[in-house]
């Protein structure tokens, strides 16, 4: 099920041009969306808010329009901004009941439910501290526990990570993926570190200069093209190397043992002709995986094409 | 303890009651009236704002004693019966508005620009609440407090009154006296809070909006009490037989303030020029030469309201969720 759609989107700020033509859809899950610093994330996520008024094209949050269905759309979709932000003067339990409220919950019940988001997002202890004395990891997570507190069906999360320490981080990618998998939430991780992104989505879009670079599952964009194998020998067997290229194939070594067979036909095949060499010259396969390349790869390769994203790349996740 | 279903704080999906998202502002002004009537402060200048009316209170029981011995058994006391009992309360509610100030500068002048600073207004707005609810919430969270702080001590006192001197003309002397005080009372709530919000929104730093507000009003009250002392001359150079009085412009002028807008609109309310300050002064001859008459209602009731609806304005247009810049 799509839960957003975005249709040439067009946002300009002056006469900067921040999303250009934007399209893509955002399915049920946890999906992550890429870019540099300046690609559009964090206005893609203001728009989808009402924030930003598009100068054209369309989007809809689980069939509302975002211009006609502002608040509507807001009641149902949480934010936690990149920035610190809070509401001063409160401690944790009045500012995250405070937001719940805010989102239409009856006083009694956005109390409870903020004692119970609170605790979730592992600050209970510190809940009758005002917000203005907590240390950043800690305003992390009371922007999460406020962005929660009203139940949304859609979570979205700018730069969730940002100024947290490797625990914090830890921690708070944790939560993400927590609250993302087997919830009934789905989750919109605006960042541009790759690694937090790999860690907690399943989906990627990937954005530069406003406009839709990829989009798809991460196994999808991981993909080589020419669904390649990468066979592990026990060690370097250069007779194995000559029988593969006297197939036909394409061989690499990308590690110490480790020979990335390229050849026409489904990998099952290419696996099937790299055992026969195997035993005919001797070698000891230890293993067998379908190549991908990293995420940073995958990504850096989406940023550096110009233009609309490459067809496989954008159906990947659909396919 | 930790297989127990208290022990479990995983992640729930909230499936409760929600309202429909509309007229959030009545969330955002209770949470600030919450905040305001914490602050130990907005108690002690709201108890001070009410010193007028038990200073009338101290007086009026010194008159009842004085009169007890140089007035003949069954007779009214001749003191009572001199009072102008709208000055009265348009004494007091002059006397307050320092005090109704310093309130608004608690109440008000960090509504806006607090919130600029702690990026509030990405909580506020990224929740069903649109800049409407924000404005009218921040406002009422302002106006509401600062009315009752007006309209307690207004009322007990007239209830006081209208027990105790009757007799004295305390209704004759204007049936309509309670709706036109409940009109009055809503005078410093509804300019205090519109000034203070257009003028917060200005600022990332509530005491810059403080001080900017506060040299506003002082500015404003140096140009009114000048004012006031020509208008002081001048009448009484005429009640001397040397001049016509003071000049409508100079008595317009001299309503030209924060405070003097309000007193002008109270006056109006009240249809009364007002009176000396304490009672036992009488009402008129040269105890008048300070006071100046109510100015004319078509000038000043627009006027008063076009002001407000300006800092409103100003509110409205500065509130933004994002610096969009371009």
């Amino acid at each position: 099920m799509i839960i957003a759609s975005v249709n040439n989107l067009v946002v300009r700020y002056g006469r900067f041009t921040a999303l250009n033509g934007l399209s893509c859809e955002i399915p049920e899950g946890c999906t992550g969306l890429l870019g540099p610093n300046g690609a559009g994330k964090t206005t893609l996520l203001k728009t989808i808010l009402g924030f930003v008024k598009p100068t054209s094209g369309t989007a809809t949050i689980m069939g509302m329009d975002i211009i006609e269905a502002g608040t509507a759309i807001r009641q149902k979709v949480g934010l936690m901004p990149e920035q610190d932000c809070h509401i001063p003067g409160m401690t944790a339990v009045q500012f995250v009941a405070y937001a719940g409220e805010l989102a239409g919950m009856p006083a009694s019940q956005a109390l409870r439910r903020s004692h119970e988001v609170l605790d979730y997002c592992g600050l209970g202890e510190a809940r009758y501290r005002n917000v203005e004395t907590y240390s950043t990891g800690m305003k992390q997570r009371i922007k999460l526990a406020q962005a929660l507190v009203h139940g949304p069906k859609l979570l979205l999360l700018d730069e969730p990570t940002n100024g947290l320490d490797p625990a914090g981080r830890e921690d708070m990618l944790e939560l993400v993926r927590s609250v993302s998998h087997g919830k009934g939430l789905n989750v919109l991780v605006s960042s541009h570190l790759l690694p937090d992104i790999e860690r907690v989505c399943d989906r990627v879009i990937v954005v530069m200069k406003g406009q839709l670079r990829a989009q798809g599952t991460i196994k999808d964009l991981k993909k080589i093209e020419g669904r390649p194998i990468d066979v592990e020998l026990r060690e370097v067997c250069p007779a194995f190397v000559a029988g593969m290229q006297a197939t036909g194939a394409n061989v690499m070594l990308p590690k110490r043992t480790t020979y990335r067979i390229q050849m026409a036909g489904l990998p099952e095949e290419a696996a099937k002709v790299a055992m026969q060499v195997a035993k005919d010259t001797g070698a000891q396969i230890r293993g067998f995986v379908q190549a991908e390349r990293s995420l940073e790869d995958a990504f850096m390769d989406a940023i550096s094409t110009s233009g609309p994203p490459p067809v496989a790349a954008a159906d990947g996740g659909n396919s | 303890m930790a297989a127990s279903p208290i022990a479990d704080l995983s992640y729930r999906n909230y499936d409760g009651p929600l309202d429909p998202p509309v007229n959030r502002w009545w969330a955002i002004a209770k949470m600030s009236m919450k905040l305001s009537t914490k602050k130990r402060g907005f108690w002690v200048w709201a108890s001070m704002s009410a010193y007028w009316y038990l200073i009338l209170l101290a007086i009026f029981y010194f008159m009842d004693q004085s009169a007890q011995a140089t007035t003949a058994l069954g007779q009214q006391n001749p003191l009572f019966k001199a009072i102008e009992w709208k000055g009265q309360f348009i004494n007091a509610f002059s006397v307050s508005q320092l005090f109704m100030f310093i309130l608004a500068l608690m109440l008000g002048a960090g509504t806006i620009a607090n919130d600029n600073r702690a990026n509030a207004l990405l909580v506020y707005l990224s929740k069903p609440c649109s800049k409407l609810d924000y404005v009218i919430g921040k406002w009422l969270g302002i106006f509401i407090p600062m009315t009752l702080v007006v309209g307690a001590p207004t009322l007990v006192f007239y209830f006081y009154c209208l027990l105790s001197y009757r007799s004295y003309g305390f209704v004759s002397q204007d049936p309509w006296l309670i709706v036109r005080l409940c009109g009055m009372v809503l005078i410093p709530g509804f300019f205090h809070a519109s000034a203070s919000l257009g003028i917060s929104s200005l600022f990332q730093q509530g005491r810059l909006a403080g001080a900017t507000y506060a040299g506003f009003y002082f500015f404003g009250l140096f140009f009114t009490k000048a004012m006031q002392v020509i208008v002081s001359v001048d009448n009484m150079n005429a009640i001397n037989g040397n001049g016509p009085g003071a000049p409508t412009i100079v008595k317009n002028l001299y309503y030209c303030s924060v405070d003097g807008i309000q007193e002008a609109l109270a006056k109006i309310f009240l249809n009364t020029d007002g009176s000396p300050l304490l009672p036992i002064q009488g009402p008129g001859g040269l105890q008048r030469v300070g006071i100046v008459s109510q100015p004319s209602g078509w000038v000043f009731i627009p006027a008063f309201f076009a002001i407000c609806g300006l800092f409103m304005l100003l509110a409205w247009s500065r509130i933004r969720a994002v610096e969009v810049v371009g």
